[in-house]
């Protein structure tokens, strides 16, 4: 026998004497790099599964329904921009240190100090501890959105932390990006954030856990579609990210996969700058938001029958937030509408010359492209196709001359609630961003925004979100192309209610991968 | 001084010019690529005075001659600064993700030479019949598909098809290494735990035989075609009329002089697959300095791609002239020449 042959069978044979045997349950995901552990850095989706599973917040979003429930508070006082909230008496941190108000003001200052992530959601925002399990937040001015706010406010060991604080690092941030200082139910056994998050089930948490809940959970990064798909089908992995090519999502579903879905907070929006000529004129707006063909684009994101990563936009806020319209008031293609609209355009139409944008770091963009470019021309509009790498998109629309006609996002509201999602992106104030390359200024639209925020009851924030809602519409800056809905591939191992029936799912991104809610089924 | 110290030395001379201008133009190269970093590390969501505040913190607010030097004044702290893509310091991700892609590469590099080199010498030795027919199409085959192309074929060949191998990362989940050098095949050892070793082994198959097969190509064909040059010389065709058996002959005369310039080329190679490995450790999800070194151009992470293109053409440049030291070793006109030039 030769050696390289011998070789060979070693090698074989030790693949297949290693394949883990494990006494505990595992759960194995993946999700984009990198994996940022410091919740005040946190932004991506990546980041919220693993704040929402190593840390706690005072409130977590109404599981199966609109609203906010205490999760670390028992409950909370309004009294104007005053929040004052009684901390739960029986939650100590995984290093075993009681948590305290003081640990909810130390979190919130050191998100500030830091100034990245989420931070931005707490501008003038100032916490003090009133006793042991009493903090009171003081906000400059009256802001309905706060509480939904709180579901990005991490609570971290300050007695912990600051032991590792250093002169020159006086808010730990190397040491937690490294490792955790949280309460939540999962601690963290290993990090490297491009490669692999190691978490263990925390024994101690204050609330019950599924008994069938993963024992550890694997949480890869950036791992390439045919990586995925061999490893669900050798059994090595669990759930996908939501980034697989809806063609690998067929492929596997297919293949037995189930589809877990997460939806209601965001959509895919083509947005139209509105300081630019042609699209400065609303009439050639409505051209184009009535021509773009909305039931082609949902099936292009469809991954099966009954999953697709898309459902039928009714307008500018998403189903299930304040103001928007009934489901069954989907948007359509009207071509005669459409052309009626062009006949008041003061551009004729072979002048329009759009310049259709996608972003490189994202495919299917280039298919929505391609898709208004054939839409568009059979009323005879002109247009080109570029292809912006995110870097330089970020770049040309900070200024509306050189902000493309037509740019494509996706966006999410980070909270769940509809201001975090509208005001940056059509506030007359926030004009030439990522969100709001639209440039649209417009007083109503102001107005409505600002009650939206102030509120403060939700019968108040319904009206001035469905007004916002119909002056969009009678606006055009945006063509609406469908709400947005995360899908993920995931093997017949897991059962995750959160992400599969909608009377258990969460309103806000990543709380649906709450691992203690998951079960192993042991198949 | 000997001829060998001399090549040495001249090298190194070499070496720290060339690294220098590699950092001035990776400097300039890095801050001319459209983004804004700040705007990049920080996300979408950021504020302007968040932007800016970082902005001024890396000292981007002030001149390229001026970042230059905090650059320089950095690194000759032994500091390559900090990460806007992972929040770690440079220094602290090259050390954990240069081990990966320096065993991956040398294993591919074994593969290279270990393969190549043979089918090189079969094919020269029986020429223009069937075995050097074979292996002319197989080597073509290979150096024809990119290394990505062959990574996704043998993943569906033996790991999706037929499950003899694994696919992603470099050990199974139910090991528990503790990190000495990072090469998990001497850590595993190290350890006593052999079947982790053989798992670290079995995870280094499919990537070092993807990312090594367009190399092995290369060197049989290059090999081959030397050997075959070095079989027409007059000594080879005198050594054949005195009897000389035909493995001596490729052993003793034909192999040697032929080594050269495929050494030449295969030390080129081996370096050049520290750069080229990213697409096979993307599909392997292989934590590699490769991978870690796209995705930090791709978020223009100015510190991080600094770091990494300097060790990269730092690697790049000892292979060289490891291989320089070796080819004078193996031949003494080159020996001879440097000590005259001297």
């Amino acid at each position: 026998m030769t050696k390289p042959f011998i070789l060979a069978t070693a090698l074989m044979a030790a693949t297949a004497l290693t394949t883990p045997a494990f006494a505990q349950t595992v759960l194995r995901l993946d999700e984009v790099a990198v994996g940022e552990l410091d919740p005040a850095k946190a932004s991506d989706y990546a980041d919220s599964i693993l704040m929402f599973n190593v840390y706690d917040t005072l409130v977590l979003p109404r599981q199966g329904g609109p609203g906010y429930e205490p999760h670390l508070a028992t409950g909370w006082e309004v009294d104007g921009a005053t929040y004052t909230f009684t901390l739960r008496d029986d939650v100590t941190f995984q290093s075993g240190n009681p948590l305290r108000a003081a640990d909810v003001v130390y979190s919130l200052n050191r998100m500030h100090e830091i100034g990245q992530g989420l931070s931005f959601l707490f501008p003038d925002v100032e916490a003090e501890a009133i006793d042991e399990r009493t903090v009171r937040f003081t906000l400059a001015e009256q802001n309905a959105p706060f509480i939904a706010s709180l579901v990005r406010l991490p609570i971290v060991d300050q007695v912990l932390v600051q032991e590792q604080a250093t002169d020159d690092d006086p808010w730990a941030e190397a040491y937690l990006s490294g490792t955790a200082a949280g309460s939540g139910a999962y601690s963290v056994t290993s990090h490297n954030p491009q490669e692999l998050t190691v978490m263990a089930l925390n024994d101690g948490y204050f609330l019950p856990i599924n008994d069938a809940a993963p024992d550890q959970v694997r949480l890869r990064y950036s791992l390439e579609a045919a990586t995925v798909r061999t490893l669900l089908a050798q059994g090595e992995h669990d759930i996908s990210s939501q980034w697989l090519p809806p063609e690998v999502m067929r492929a596997l579903a297919a293949g037995g996969a189930q589809m877990f879905t997460e939806s209601g907070t965001g959509a895919f929006y083509v947005k139209l700058n509105t300081a630019r000529a042609p699209l400065d004129d609303v009439n050639c707006r409505q051209a184009l938001a009535h021509a773009f063909d909305y039931g082609t684009a949902l099936q292009m994101v469809a991954i099966t029958d009954d999953v697709s990563s898309g459902s039928p936009s009714t307008g500018a806020v998403p189903v299930g937030m304040f103001g928007a319209n009934a489901p069954e008031m989907a948007l359509t293609r009207d071509l005669d509408a459409a052309r009626a609209y062009l006949a008041e355009c003061p551009t004729a139409p072979e002048d329009f010359n759009l310049e259709i944008s996608w972003i490189a770091e994202v495919p299917v963009e280039e298919r929505f492209a391609l898709l208004m470019q054939a839409n568009f021309a059979e009323l005879g509009i002109s247009s080109s196709i570029a292809t912006l790498p995110w870097a330089l998109f970020t770049e040309r629309v900070a200024n509306p001359e050189n902000t493309p006609h037509i740019s494509q996002i996706f966006a999410n509201a980070v909270t769940g609630d509809p201001d975090t999602l509208l005001y940056n992106m059509y506030h007359s104030s926030t004009p030439g961003t990522w969100q709001s390359p639209e440039y649209l200024s417009d007083a109503q639209v102001d107005e409505a925004l600002e009650a939206g925020r102030r509120g403060p009851s939700d019968d108040e924030r319904e009206a001035a979100y469905s007004a916002l809602n119909a002056r969009l519409m009678e606006l055009a800056p945006t063509i609406y192309a469908y709400d947005r809905q995360s899908v993920f591939a995931a093997s017949n191992r897991v059962h995750a209610p959160a992400l599969s029936d909608p009377a258990m799912a969460f309103g806000v991104d990543g709380v649906g991968f709450t691992f203690r809610l998951m079960e192993m089924t042991g198949e | 001084m000997s001829s060998v110290l001399r090549i040495l030395l001249r090298r190194l001379g070499i070496s720290v010019i060339v690294l220098i201008g590699v950092s001035m133009l990776i400097f300039a190269i890095a801050r001319v690529i459209p983004g804004d970093p700040a705007r990049i590390a920080l996300g979408p969501n950021a504020s302007a005075e968040q932007v800016a505040n970082l902005r001024a913190e890396m000292h981007l607010d002030e001149s390229i001659f001026a970042q230059y030097g905090y650059f320089v004044s950095d690194v000759l702290r032994g500091d390559l600064g900090q990460s806007l893509y992972t929040n770690r310091p440079v220094t602290t991700d090259i050390v954990q993700f240069l081990p990966a892609t320096l065993e991956l590469v040398i294993f591919a590099g074994i593969l290279m030479v270990g393969l190549g080199l043979p089918l090189g010498i079969l094919a020269a030795r029986h020429r223009g019949r069937w075995p050097d027919h074979v292996i002319r199409v197989l080597t073509l085959l290979t150096v024809s598909a990119p290394s990505f192309v062959w990574a996704v074929i043998l993943m569906l060949l033996f790991a999706f098809y037929l499950p003899l191998f694994p696919v992603a990362g470099r050990l199974g989940d139910s090991f528990d290494i503790a990190t000495v050098t990072g090469f998990l095949t001497i850590d595993t050892l190290i350890a006593g735990n052999f079947s982790a070793f053989l798992d670290a082994l079995s995870h280094l198959v499919l990537p070092s035989v993807a990312l090594s097969l367009s190399g092995i190509g290369q060197a049989a064909r290059l090999t081959r075609a030397n050997m075959i040059e070095t079989y027409d010389k007059p000594y080879i065709e005198m050594a054949q009329a005195f009897g000389f058996f035909p493995s001596r002959i490729a052993k003793r005369y034909a192999f040697k002089p032929s080594m050269i310039p495929s050494l030449t080329i295969i030390g080129l190679d081996f370096a050049a697959m520290l750069g080229n490995a990213f697409l096979v450790e993307a599909v392997f999800a292989w934590p590699g300095l490769s991978r870690y070194g796209v995705a930090v151009i791709l978020r223009k992470d100015l510190n991080a791609i600094m770091g990494t293109v300097l060790i990269i053409a730092l690697t790049f440049l000892v292979v060289n002239i490891l291989v320089d030291l070796l080819i004078a070793f193996l031949n003494p006109r080159i020996r001879h020449s440097t000590r005259a030039s001297s």
